[in-house]
């Protein structure tokens, strides 16, 4: 017996036009759900090499998602809070949104990206899904990281009202100073507020206007009254708040420079909140191109509420790289700036995962259509209706497949928001998912026949144990493990083949020693490897790789750069700083935990 | 494509629509405001393509222009006045290797004698670098430049109708791999059939459902098999369905021999059954053929003989090979636009279009060649004849006159130079302008939109308006020319063809035809000429450094006056080029004597103020182009030069003399203390090597 099929559902598709009005919604729907789902839509994923691969540490796994976060840009990112009810069959209230995004320069400095890349079978694809490329383009939201809004901060600003501090004691030389500004200000204004004034001839009303220095904001009076010190800021609207209720000052919000406060004269109280209304008006505008959709970044940080992704490492990088800050050259750094925004990250396959036969799946589709046949988890969802637009994305189906999905596995693992308020019952926080990121491989095809019965052979092995082998041609993996066996002693011991691409190849051992002797071997050309170099073949160490990623040589074959990077340190191997470890399946887990340490 | 040009256009508002209205001399027939362009995406491509071969065949001249995704790739690829000409060039590799174009514009101009006028038919391809041979190994990833992309939004560029329909492409050298490959493929496998008796590594029977399945599949082609031998094909059995067991195959015929079609089967059990075939039946063969869609549909065929056989596979092998020509020729896609131009060999027209044909040939031809003189070369092989409307321009004394003060964009050219009202505009007679029809297909009239908006086609339209009001300028009489006269071979015209203006600001032309970049008098240089050989590169600074900063620190070093020029690449980085060229290799000295002394003396030196941090760099001129021919592309010239270094092989090694520390330090304090202008320390070793990276 299936779940009850999720209605149509549309996500409020929102762009500059609304963005306003969306913030706003979200931040309420924030508030009342006890998780995220956010899914992104980019302009195209790594190819070849420069894909997440079997034999990637975490380490160098970051640095693969690290490119492709700074090269592709995000089209459209879809957020879903939603909130579990705990009645039968379990309900979920979902609040899904799409953000159109588009890289604008709103403040023509050059942000937030002078350029990004396109993979065209990417955009070939999501265009036969229906997406909207002019609707993106045209009207899409534009931001900038929090980097960039410093950074353009100091380059322009805006006067604003400013806040009277209460004063301490004013000393002798504040009090002259006051006085003098207080008397300028009060002849200043007398020529606007008394009426008998305005008979003056237009010569002396020219010379008065020259003497005083009166200028206009707007509409209105107003003068500039020249400070060099915080200080005398304050000392000047403490003068005008004196003087009358109908002066408004408007302070330079930039430190550090010379600056004059502006003080405007308004008719009436009415004339006064209308004014404070258009500057208000005039901030926001301003705020939007200085943030504009990192607004919603910054909801979402501040709620705190764990966010549901899936590929984790790449949503988060181009989060990390687009909203927040460059991102750091290693792993470590990066996971402590991530906690620092977002504290609790939950990898939806690393929840599947859990559960035993899930763990062949090989994306959303396959896990949900799997629990729909196997396990009895009724779910009810529950989406308020958004506008009507009808016309649904992939990016929305998939924020709403890993919100259902998350809601299946939450219930099936007891993950429940209300642990600590449920001590007898067997509860499990989703604390204790978090921060686990599966790096995005592409598995080899596998048959769906052998689905149900191949056996988890999950192990971890050691970088040691990796050697990186090219030079061969056109040969597949039998025909090159065949074609090794021949060569060398090395490899009459248990090794696997993997191809990387069509120039290199990794070669797995068992035994780490053999591995290790073979490359000291290479190194020291000894004369039982004349066929193995008269073969033209060429191998290298795991260190040799990292290297590669470290340095960013991207472009090229993995062969040729490795070709490179080892002609130039003369040795296929590196002295052994550290020894890391990747996990030989083609489920790959980076516990990044131990990168918090 | 106006490269130099496009990014301040991004400021300037569009001409409003009454000009472009009035910029036509007569309306269109039927009327409607603005030009008609024909739109043609992969829809329409064919018919366009047929109608547009006859018109260029007919045609004066052919208008061409590119909408590309950008233009540069950094701030500081932008072209710089201290370029030397290979550097304008690998700045130009990388922006067309990089950037996709968009849409082509092609605006063949036909001269009709009965109308004394030109009639346009302006044309507008959407392009989209859509992968169509799955054998394709290029990397199939392009460039946006922000900004450029909104411009193009600014002029409701439709990006839905160009990713959905935009037409692909093939160069000629990637159609000549295709090509290689298949061969290659064919000739393995004929080599792979002829041993197809041999068993290559078969495929152990691990599971009980294996060998299950196997041996059920054996007694089913067995049954079928002899059911088909046993009875004369002229039997009617053989139209019906023949039951085997539990099985059930449909016979059909395939090239005249009864075969079954295997539906349903996954490919681990296509793997069984094929091991089973080559085991146990010789007169079985399975055979895989791709229909329309590219979809494979397996079969088994039997053929009684050996000879039937071998007949039977070398029929397959043809199938495959015409099929896969086909995709190869149908991948082809809008290159053909650009081999119908090449063939037809008329005068091609552009403005400001160096980076166009670098485009051009990059994506149509082959990947472009490391120098500029073998690109110009073989270019001019491929399109013999090119005019560009920017030199003809800067080379006429009464269009310099005309256009004084005013930019030579596109759009500022057009309506300068092409008013349609005579009395608006004061003209000495003999200038009257060139009449422009544009002439739109009255059947397919839905297939044409305004072309008001900024697209490729209708900038190809405007191209050729100027061209032909600067032929007037040039005292060409188009009223006694003829349709068959060419008019590349002009003698009027023919002293301007296959020149460009590289830039806007090199004060160079470049020939097409012979490859060199030479000075020409028509153009008015604004800076003096840059001496290359006597210019170093600066990167690294700590903070933003002024020019005039830079110029006063050397020139308390080296004297006034000794710097020339100082030219800001970006923030971090900037060109110097010294009076003298031995100053060059003292300035490199200098900068490496001061950061390895860690006294008072260097930190008090004029030029810390340009090596405050510890992090700024100095290299001669050879260095800056090899940072600029690098295919990493970084924002910032100091991140660009910093990955370059660290992928160079050629690590210099840098050896100084110990006791040259002292000595030049002596020789700083007292040019410091005595404020001598250019004192250079005289005691120097001569084999202390270039200070880089």
């Amino acid at each position: 017996m299936a779940a009850p099929r999720a209605a149509a559902a549309s996500a409020k598709q929102v762009t500059r036009q609304n963005f306003a009005e969306a913030v706003l919604e979200l931040r309420a729907h924030l508030e009342a759900c006890d998780y995220v789902a956010v899914a992104a839509q980019k302009t195209g994923a790594p190819t070849g090499w420069r894909r997440a691969l079997p034999v990637d540490t975490a380490e160098t796994a970051y640095l693969k998602a690290k490119l492709a976060a700074e090269s592709f840009q995000p089209l459209q990112i879809a957020v879903c809070p939603f909130r579990q009810r705990n009645s039968y069959p379990s309900t979920l209230v979902a609040y899904p949104y799409n953000f159109h995004l588009f890289p604008r320069d709103e403040l023509q400095l050059g942000m937030p990206s002078y350029s990004f890349s396109c993979q065209p079978c990417y955009l070939s694809t999501i265009a036969n899904d229906g997406f909207d490329f002019n609707m993106c383009i045209y009207d899409g939201i534009s931001y900038l990281s929090r980097v960039q809004e410093s950074l353009a901060r100091e380059k322009i600003f805006t006067p604003r009202p400013h806040q009277l501090l209460s004063s301490p004691n004013t000393s002798v030389a504040d009090s002259v100073f006051m006085n003098r500004i207080k008397s300028r200000i009060v002849n200043w204004r007398k020529r606007y507020a008394d009426p008998s004034k305005k008979h003056d001839g237009s010569l002396v009303s020219s010379l008065s206007r020259l003497i005083l220095g009166a200028e206009t904001y707007g509409s209105r009076p107003s003068m500039s009254i020249d400070v060099c010190s915080d200080r005398q800021v304050q000392l000047v609207l403490e003068a005008v708040n004196h003087i009358s209720d109908d002066l408004v000052s408007l302070v330079p919000h930039k430190a550090g420079v010379g600056r004059a406060v502006r003080v405007i004269f308004t008719n009436s109280k009415e004339d006064k909140n209308l004014l404070l209304m258009d500057i208000q008006k005039l901030e926001d505008e301003q705020n939007f191109k200085f943030r504009g959709f990192r607004e919603v970044i910054d909801l979402l940080s501040s709620s705190q509420k764990p966010i549901i992704s899936y590929s984790c490492l790449n949503d988060l990088t181009m989060l990390h790289t687009k909203f927040i800050a460059p991102l750091p050259p290693n792993m470590h750094e990066f996971m402590c700036s991530l906690k620092m925004v977002f504290p609790n990250v939950v990898d939806i396959s690393h929840l599947w995962r859990q559960i035993g036969p899930l763990r062949k799946a090989k994306n959303i589709q396959a896990a949900l259509s799997y629990l729909q046949r196997q396990y009895f988890v009724p779910i009810e969802i529950e989406i308020p209706q958004q506008d009507g637009t009808s016309s649904i994305t992939k990016n929305e189906q998939n924020v709403l497949r890993i919100t259902k999905l998350f809601a299946k596995l939450s219930n099936l693992l007891k993950i429940s928001p209300e642990c600590q308020l449920q001590s007898r019952e067997q509860c499990t926080a989703v604390e204790e998912y978090c921060n686990i990121f599966y790096p995005s491989c592409v598995v080899g095809g596998s048959d769906d026949a052998n689905f149900a019965f191949e056996s988890d052979t999950t192990e971890t092995v050691s970088t040691d144990n990796i050697i990186f082998l090219w030079g061969f041609r056109e040969k597949s993996v039998k025909e090159l493990k065949s074609y090794l066996i021949g060569l060398h002693q090395a490899f009459s011991e248990d090794f696997e083949v993997k191809l990387l691409d069509k120039t290199c190849s990794a070669l797995i051992f068992r035994d780490s020693n053999t591995a290790m002797q073979l490359l000291k071997e290479i190194g020291s050309e000894g004369p039982s490897l004349n066929r193995f170099f008269s073969e033209g073949l060429k191998a290298a160490g795991f260190e040799v790789y990292k290297k590669v990623c470290r340095l960013g040589l991207w472009d090229s074959d993995l062969a040729e750069v490795l070709e490179d990077v080892s002609s130039e340190l003369g040795v296929p191997t590196l002295p052994e700083c550290s020894t890391s470890q990747i996990y030989w399946n083609s489920e790959l887990m980076l516990d990044l935990k131990e990168y918090l340490e | 494509m106006q490269v130099p040009g496009r990014l301040r256009r991004v400021l300037r508002a569009p001409p409003p629509r009454i000009l472009l209205y009035r910029a036509i001399s007569s309306p269109p027939p039927g009327g409607g405001s603005g030009v008609a362009v024909k739109q043609v995406t992969r829809g329409n491509m064919e018919e366009a393509l047929e109608k547009l071969r006859g018109r260029v065949r007919e045609a004066a001249f052919v208008g061409l222009d590119l909408e590309m995704s950008g233009v540069t790739s950094a701030p500081w690829r932008d072209t710089f006045e201290l370029d030397r000409a290979d550097v304008r060039y690998l700045k130009l590799r990388d922006s067309a290797e990089r950037f996709a174009a968009l849409q082509l514009g092609v605006c063949p101009f036909r001269w009709d004698p009965a109308k004394s006028a030109f009639v346009a038919h302006p044309h507008n391809f959407f392009i989209f670098p859509r992968k169509e041979l799955p054998s394709d190994c290029s990397s199939h990833e392009f460039l946006c430049q922000t900004t450029s992309i909104e411009f193009l939004a600014k002029y409701q560029f439709d990006f839905n109708t160009c990713f959905r329909e935009g037409i692909s492409y093939l160069s000629r050298a990637q159609e000549e791999e295709a090509l290689q490959k298949f061969n290659m493929l064919h000739h393995g496998r004929t080599v792979t059939s002829s041993t197809n008796s041999e068993e290559d590594g078969d495929m152990p029977l691990k599971s009980a459902s294996d060998i299950l399945f196997t041996e059920r599949m054996k007694m089913n082609f067995k049954e079928w098999r002899d059911a088909i031998a046993s009875k004369p094909m002229v039997d009617n059995h053989l139209s019906g369905n023949i039951k085997c067991g539990s099985g059930q195959f449909q016979t059909v015929f395939f090239k005249m021999r009864p075969a079954i079609i295997l539906n349903g089967f996954s490919s681990h059990q296509l793997k069984l059954i094929q091991q089973v075939l080559r085991k146990n039946f010789r007169d079985l063969i399975f055979v895989c053929t791709f229909g329309e869609d590219d979809t494979s549909e397996k079969k088994v065929v039997y053929s009684d003989t050996d000879e039937d056989r071998i007949l039977l596979m070398k029929d397959v092998q043809e199938d495959l090979l015409k099929n896969r020509e086909e995709r190869i020729k149908s991948a082809i896609g809008i290159r053909h636009v650009i081999d119908l131009l090449s063939s037809e060999r008329k005068l091609i027209v552009g403005h400001s279009c160096f980076l166009d044909i670098a485009q051009v040939y990059s994506k149509f031809v082959r990947p472009l060649p490391s120098s500029i003189k073998e690109f110009a070369l073989s270019f001019h092989k491929f399109f013999p004849h090119i005019a560009d409307t920017r030199h003809l321009m800067s080379v006429n004394q009464a269009v310099q006159k005309l256009m004084k003060h005013k930019s030579k964009s596109l759009s500022s050219a057009f309506l300068l130079l092409c008013p349609a009202s005579y009395s608006s505009v004061e003209k000495p007679s003999s200038h009257s302008p060139v009449t422009i029809e544009v002439e739109g297909d009255e059947t397919m009239s839905s297939r044409f939109i305004s072309g008001a908006k900024h697209e490729a086609g209708y900038d190809a339209y405007m191209t050729g308006c100027i061209f032909a009001q600067l032929c007037a300028y040039l005292g060409i009489q188009f009223e006694q020319f003829s349709p068959l006269d060419n008019l590349a071979t002009n003698t009027k015209l023919q002293k301007h063809i296959n020149f460009l203006s590289p830039s806007w600001n090199s004060g160079t032309v470049l020939d097409l035809s012979t490859g060199m970049e030479t000075p020409d008098p028509g153009y008015t240089r604004r800076y003096p000429a840059a001496v290359y050989d006597n210019i170093v590169v600066i990167w690294g600074f700590l903070s933003k450094v002024r020019p005039k900063e830079i110029k006063d620190c050397i020139c308390k070093v080296f004297g006034s006056g000794s710097v020339t020029t100082v030219f800001s690449i970006d923030s971090t980085a900037a060109l110097v080029q010294f009076k003298k060229q031995e100053s060059v290799n003292d300035f490199l000295d200098l900068k490496a004597v001061l950061e390895r002394a860690d006294s008072a003396i260097s930190i008090l030196h004029p030029l810390s103020t340009i090596l405050e941090g510890g992090q700024t760099r100095a290299a001669k001129y050879d260095t800056y182009r090899d940072i600029c021919s690098s295919s990493e592309s970084k924002y910032l010239f100091a991140d660009q030069a910093e990955a370059v270094c660290a992928t160079s092989k050629n690590q210099l090694i840098e050896n100084v003399d110990g006791n040259l520390i002292s000595d030049v330090l002596d020789g700083v304090a007292l040019a410091s203390v005595t404020e001598e202008d250019g004192i250079i320390p005289s005691s120097k070793n001569q084999n202390v090597a270039e200070a880089t990276c």
